[in-house]
């Protein structure tokens, strides 16, 4: 199935008979139809909380649920028998201020029986509590501490839910799009009080706004495409 | 997206974080209070900060009354939560004695001025 | 761009728990269509909140940013010197400016803000405006006064109809 003779060139190398693009995405028809399927039959099973099934990347199956259903649909992921997704390789946040529940979770899962992976997307807010999926995957543990402190979503029946990146006394959540880029406070060794004081921040040198981006659009020829094709569930 | 303008969110149902009702909420309060002040004199003993068992007491109240006029109980649930993480890292001293005087004595830190001439003084 | 720019301005009444509605978001409230009310039937396991989301006491920003803080909402203006618009349609928040000084060893400029260079983008102003009440800050919007593209064209000048040639004197 994989070729090792690997040509880099940027316009078109030549393995075997067939003539491709070096640098395209080579996506297999086969391997999309099983995981849309796979999606569609996730969703046949728990209608209750899938709400989308999308293939994004040409390859990556994306099972959008309700927050209500974290632990049945992680549950039922790992342990069916034609998924075992036994591995959660990682959960992150992402902070989209814009949308009423501003945070999206995600859980990136890995089924080493199947050699398959499938994102699991789910969205929260400020005060709405998430389960925890530590009953379900350990290795949760970290990864749901991580996102309490960098974004300050809360999860119910965490073991041990406290804070793992900042220091003791830390107030703020650090990957919040509010949260100014130098932080509130600074660290600095005082030879008077002879101890470690933290002092609201000084910047020597104020961080200039530099106005990069393009104002054309850069794809329009692109624009009808989205970034993740939806799998037909029904509903 | 559009539709949803403050006004219009004044009575919702919603997942509650850990209290179900005000009293409940309440006294999760009280038992943090409670806590932290049985905690104080240990607190101040194993850290060995220059400060009285009093003085601790006396911004232990400062720091709750900070949040008296908070109402909502999820709110207040997510302030408790907080606060019991704080007395599990000061408790087990995990927490250094420079954690506790720059949180909660912010004493290197020169007060903002707020008339106008001090604020004239500062350059400001 | 042009520099008149009407500005609609919340009134300072916001730290109220339940705070009433200023002028300017019932005239943004009265803009859009209603919601329905909240259906009688709860769901099991959920509690009933009244009044504003005020995150102010645990959104992790120190109270005296919060108390004294003004956000601006406004749409930037186009770049003078490129006639693209793609990146201006978002509505940015960003904080009033507080005062700077020039650091004495090297000349830069210093600040004491670290929220000078927070800027938080949304898709619409009511999006904006809600981010600001929940979080507990006084905002400001600035509406952008539409600009109507004139039509140019080299043969008007010579058309026999069109009064294209004006004197300056």
């Amino acid at each position: 199935m994989f070729s090792f003779r690997i040509i880099r060139s940027a316009s078109a190398a030549i393995t075997g008979n067939v003539v491709r693009r070096a640098t395209s995405l080579k996506v297999d028809p086969s391997q999309k139809k099983s995981l849309s399927d796979f999606g569609k039959y996730v969703a046949d099973c728990m209608p209750k909380y899938v709400q989308k099934v999308q293939i994004s990347s040409g390859n990556e199956l994306e099972i959008l649920i309700a927050p209500e259903g974290v632990v049945p649909v992680l549950q039922f992921l790992k342990d069916h028998h034609n998924a075992q997704f036994a591995v959660v390789s990682d959960i992150t946040a992402i902070d989209v201020p814009s949308r009423h529940y501003r945070f999206e979770l995600i859980y990136n899962l890995l089924s080493l029986r199947y050699n398959s992976r499938i994102r699991v997307k789910t969205y929260t807010d400020e005060l709405t509590p998430v389960d925890s999926c530590v009953e379900v995957f350990k290795g949760a543990n970290w990864y749901e501490r991580e996102i309490w402190d960098m974004y300050g979503v809360f999860f119910s029946n965490h073991p041990d839910l406290r804070r793992i990146l900042t220091d003791y006394g830390f107030e703020g959540h650090p990957f919040r799009k509010d949260f100014p880029l130098s932080g509130y406070v600074e660290v600095r060794y005082d030879d008077e009080a002879k101890r470690v004081v933290v002092e609201p921040v000084e910047l020597a040198q104020e961080f200039r706004k530099f106005d990069l981006e393009s104002p054309w659009e850069q794809f329009p020829a692109h624009r009808s495409k989205p970034a993740a094709e939806d799998v037909a569930i029904d509903k | 997206m559009a539709n949803r303008v403050a006004i219009q969110k004044t009575v919702r149902h919603v997942k509650p974080l850990i209290s179900q009702n005000n009293q409940e909420a309440r006294s999760r309060v009280f038992g943090l209070y409670k806590a932290w002040y049985r905690q104080i004199p240990y607190i101040v003993m194993d850290y060995d900060i220059p400060k009285s068992v009093e003085q601790c007491r006396a911004k232990l109240r400062e720091k709750f009354e900070e949040n008296r006029h908070v109402k909502d109980i999820r709110v207040i649930d997510a302030l408790v939560i907080k606060g019991q993480q704080e007395l599990k890292e000061t408790v087990n001293i995990w927490k250094q004695k420079h954690h506790l005087m720059s949180q909660y004595f912010k004493e290197t830190q020169e007060p903002k001025p707020k008339d106008f001439l001090s604020k004239f003084l500062a350059g400001q | 761009m042009a520099s008149l720019m009407f500005r609609t301005v919340r009134s300072i009444s916001q730290k109220a728990p339940h705070r009433q509605l200023s002028v300017a978001s019932a005239r943004l409230a009265s803009d859009l269509p209603a919601k329905s009310a909240p259906s009688a039937a709860q769901v099991p396991g959920t509690i009933t909140v009244e009044g504003w989301e005020d995150l102010s006491a645990i959104n992790g920003h120190p109270a005296e940013e919060l108390v004294t803080r003004r956000v601006r909402v406004y749409q930037p203006a186009k770049n003078a010197m490129q006639s693209g618009t793609h990146k201006y349609h978002n509505w940015v928040l960003e904080f009033d400016t507080q005062e700077r000084w020039e650091n004495p060893l090297m000349g830069w400029a210093s600040t004491g803000d670290p929220l000078s260079n927070v800027q938080v983008e949304f898709a619409t102003k009511e999006e904006a405006i809600e981010f600001c009440e929940k979080n507990g800050w006084d905002w400001s919007v600035d509406i952008k006064t539409p600009v109507k593209p004139r039509v140019k064209s080299y043969g008007a000048n010579f058309s026999w109809n069109k009064n294209t040639r004006t004197s300056t004197k």
